[in-house]
């Protein structure tokens, strides 16, 4: 009795947690013209209004270029960081941890406030796209190097010593054993990266340079005055393609990877 | 084929001292075994030879070229790990062409020389097997297969055989043995089983806290014991309190305890009315009838299929381990003589 | 050269990156934002120059603005009760469960953090909204007549935050759930306890570290969330951190938006220290 009341419980939370997603979803297939519930019937109506949308598709362009190079930084960074941090770190390992954790710890809005004044006080301002790409690098780190920590810890380095013994130098060492044992973890990091990136709202919004749009941005400015289910549509996309890269990640690089 | 030589090798890890200044010369095709208890430096060694530590001072040497400056990838030794260390990610055939390919040896050659090692561990049908597949001793062979692929100048074990089981352990010691002999090649074998360093090796090394407590062959460790310390790390032994009674013209003395006045080799610090520590094995001791020996009663026993433990307290009260086969069996309780030849008494050190 | 020292020296390499790029673009921003707090405001500049604690004299003075910053804390500690409620029977079924279904299960738990926020408050906009899917289904069920107030106010807020933050509850307390031996609970149901003193007496305090970190996760982003209370709440209800961006944003007060920021950090902050207290263990301090 109680174990099948447990059970519900589980199930309705399960289903609050999908719901917000999965109602976009279905809105964006309304054929009415204005969002309501149940749907007016199905079309691709809203698709049709979007995918003519100059502005929504050089906002998607947008994100998923800068997702891209933020995606190629903080992979690198937060991948040497984290060698540093369970191979190197020592005494002061927690402290390494503390700070390489302290952009997720601290409140988004006031990291991006603080960037913002930042930049102006030393004069670089927001005129170009590089505030907007040191925020999102900052702001993804502690996704990367949490998981190629995870990784790493179970990384033994008693194989860089075989790896040793056996004649390989610095290089060998990394990318013929290191690299492919932590490959799980550097991947995962990178995924998230990408997907924070191409998310991240509050960061965006106060560092864009001016008339630049971010698709998160977009939607928003979108949904402050209008109510048609085209936001559904292009939500949907963007779901889909977060999708997209999770299934094409795990499928060409998420190689199975042979433990003891 | 090489001759290794260690000088005065020290190692500190901030304040505390690893290893304190220990010299050894292993002669070229020697199986040398370093034994002590965990934290005595044994494996501190171990890296050191290897190139994984850097010592603190003195110097390691390989046939007479001093490699204290040479990195662990340029030393040209072979290494089994404890874990065994074989990567995951490839076949054995995998694991074992990596040295090869880092010495850029041609395909063919690399083939045939990974073929002869793998017979040679009898793992020729595992090749493409990823180390996931293979059994705990299976991978055992694996680890030493790579470690002895690349022909190295010497091989070096870090307590190989501590994560099998206890029949395959034994097994896995005449293997390695066997195969060590028939290569040639100079080893140097890292453990704390007292009896894997006796069986295995030409000489064994007894190390504690960092120093060389004794240097030579597995009878000399166990038979003529340099001190307390290591009587007691290398099997059981009964340890009497002795007192000298006269230092004879032929380097011997007399010492009298529960045993009467018997007659051992004299040592340092010896003096008429000096106590010492005397030491004899329990197998040395036989179990004869009270009147033939030094009367005692049998205090506990315990069978142990192959031999027979007892326990046999003398008309003092001291408490004489002893160790027979079960052919002789005797009852708790039971009057016999504890029969000890002349020869098997081994003085330890001047206590008093 | 001692060889120990420069592998030492190399390895520092590795965390150069990552250091440099933290003290420059998140330390020193941070100590901006102070500085800024001090600055005079500015008459159709965001400051002028000069330094005045003019900026926290205002916050202080202004009931509006105290009572807003105790609202938000109030929304940060209601939607952390919530999540821990409603995440921990999640947690311990993901971190105990053996079905197929965990994998399933997991992926939904991780999905929130997959999907942009501001789709997420959009999907609740869809959901609690006066025309939405809640109250077109009670009138057409005829339980109300009238919408139901769901949007623009305090609950929407909630329920929406609350959904946003999950998995920040969820993912620790499961953590600490699947570090707990199961062969404890078998240990205590040996020793005679009921399932309710097992849960009480073993696995609560067990998993007390991961409720500690999830909690606190919870309400740090709570009260610094912005677009979820921005789009659910509207120009009705304001958060301190919808206020502190419109300030810095619409009105270009930088220094007062950030002493109002601030001020909002460091309350924050002594909560989150007076909790960690009160829910320190003894047992970890060993």
């Amino acid at each position: 009795m109680s174990k099948t009341f447990f059970t519900i419980f589980c199930l309705l939370i399960y289903a609050f947690l999908l719901a917000p997603i999965v109602v976009v979803v279905l809105a964006s297939f309304n054929s009415g013209a204005f969002l309501t519930f149940p749907p007016q019937g199905l079309s691709l109506r809203w698709y049709v209004v979007f995918f003519h949308n100059e502005v929504f598709w050089r906002a998607i362009k947008t994100s998923l270029w800068i997702a891209a190079v933020t995606t190629v930084i903080s992979s690198i960074i937060g991948t040497m960081a984290a060698i540093y941090h369970v191979q190197f770190a020592g005494k002061l390992k927690e402290t390494v941890r503390v700070a390489m954790m302290a952009p997720l710890l601290l409140p988004e809005v006031l990291t991006a406030i603080a960037l913002l004044f930042f930049v102006y006080t030393i004069g670089i301002g927001t005129q170009t796209v590089l505030p907007l790409i040191i925020g999102h690098v900052l702001i993804t780190l502690p996704f990367v190097f949490i998981n190629v920590s995870a990784s790493l810890e179970s990384y033994d380095v008693s194989w860089t010593m075989a790896a040793r013994s056996l004649g390989a130098g610095p290089f060998t060492r990394f990318w013929r054993i290191m690299l492919p044992l932590i490959k799980p973890g550097v991947i995962g990091g990178a995924l998230f990266a990408f997907i924070i990136s191409f998310d991240v709202f509050t960061i965006s919004f106060m560092l864009k340079s001016v008339g630049m749009s971010t698709l998160p941005i977009q939607l928003y400015d979108y949904l402050r005055t209008n109510f048609t289910p085209e936001a559904a549509a292009v939500s949907s996309l963007s779901v889909f393609l977060t999708l997209l890269v999770v299934v094409v990640t795990e499928k060409f690089l998420g190689l199975k990877i042979h433990r003891f | 084929m090489t001759e290794v030589s260690i000088e005065r090798l020290t190692m500190d890890y901030g304040v505390h001292r690893a290893v304190d200044g220990i010299s050894l010369r292993i002669r070229n095709g020697e199986f040398i075994s370093l034994l002590g208890p965990s934290g005595c430096g044994k494996t501190t060694t171990l890296k050191v030879i290897a190139g994984f530590e850097h010592a603190s001072s003195g110097a390691i040497r390989f046939d007479g070229n001093d490699v204290m400056q040479v990195p662990a990838e340029k030393r040209d030794i072979g290494m089994v790990f404890q874990n065994y260390a074989l990567f995951p990610h490839m076949t054995v055939a995998g694991n074992l062409a990596f040295g090869l390919e880092m010495r850029k040896l041609p395909k063919a050659e690399m083939q045939s020389r990974i073929a002869k090692v793998l017979e040679m561990v009898q793992l020729s049908s595992h090749a493409d097997r990823y180390p996931n597949q293979l059994s705990g001793g299976q991978q055992q062979r694996v680890a030493l297969a790579r470690a002895l692929v690349i022909e190295p100048k010497i091989l070096l074990l870090d307590e190989p055989l501590a994560n099998l089981d206890a029949k395959l352990r034994e097994e896995m010691r005449v293997f390695i043995r066997e195969i060590q002999r028939r290569v040639g090649i100079t080893t140097v074998y890292v453990t704390h089983d007292q009896a894997e360093a006796m069986t295995m090796s030409d000489r064994v090394v007894v190390m504690f806290g960092g120093k060389i407590a004794q240097m030579g062959t597995p009878a000399e460790i166990y038979d003529q014991p340099a001190s307390v310390e290591v009587a007691k790390f290398v099997g059981q032994v009964n340890l009497l309190r002795m007192k000298v009674e006269a230092i004879t013209g032929d380097g011997g003395m007399d010492v009298s305890g529960p045993f009467g006045v018997i007659k051992v080799k004299s040592i340092e610090g010896a003096a008429p009315g000096r106590a010492v520590t005397v030491a004899v094995r329990p197998e040395a001791i036989d179990l004869v009838s009270p009147s033939e020996g030094q009367a005692a009663t049998i205090a506990s026993s315990y069978y142990s299929g192959s031999l027979m433990d007892y326990r046999a307290r003398l008309a003092d009260g001291t408490l004489i381990d002893v160790q027979t086969f079960p052919r002789q069996r005797f009852a708790d309780g039971e009057a016999v003589g504890l029969s000890i030849p002349a020869d098997r008494w081994w003085p330890l050190e001047v206590t008093a | 050269m001692n060889p120990l020292a420069s592998k030492k020296r190399a390895s520092l390499l590795l965390i150069a990156p990552a250091a440099l790029l933290i003290f420059f673009f998140l330390v020193l921003p941070y100590l901006t934002i102070v500085v800024m707090s001090f600055r005079v405001p500015g008459d159709g500049t965001p400051y002028a120059p000069g330094f005045t604690t003019g900026n926290y004299l205002h916050f202080f003075s202004d009931s509006f603005f105290l009572q807003q910053t105790f609202n938000t804390l109030m929304i940060g500690a209601i939607c952390t009760l919530v999540c821990l409620v409603l995440g921990f029977p999640v947690a311990w079924q993901l971190a105990r469960g053996n079905s197929r279904l965990r994998g399933i299960a997991y992926g939904i738990v991780l999905s929130p953090l997959l999907v942009g926020i501001v789709i997420r408050s959009y999907g609740w906009t869809i959901i609690l909204g006066n025309n939405g899917m809640i109250n077109r289904t009670l009138i057409s069920m005829g339980l109300v007549d009238r919408p139901v107030g769901l949007m623009y106010n305090t609950l929407g807020i909630v329920i929406a935050l609350s959904h946003v933050f999950l998995p920040f509850m969820i993912l620790p307390v499961m953590a600490a759930i699947q570090g707990i031996d199961p062969s404890l609970e078998s240990a205590a149901r040996s020793l005679g306890a009921s399932r309710a003193t097992i849960f009480r007496r073993i696995i609560l305090p067990l998993s007390m570290p991961g409720i500690q970190a999830g909690c606190i996760l919870t309400f740090v982003l709570s009260l610094s969330a912005y677009v979820t209370p921005a789009l659910i709440g509207g120009s009705k209800v304001k958060t301190m951190a919808v206020t502190v961006v419109d300030t810095l944003v619409d009105t270009f007060q930088w220094p007062f938006g950030s002493a109002l920021a601030l001020m909002l950090a460091v309350t924050g902050a002594v909560i989150v220290v007076i909790f960690a207290r009160m829910t320190r263990m003894k047992w970890k301090a060993a």
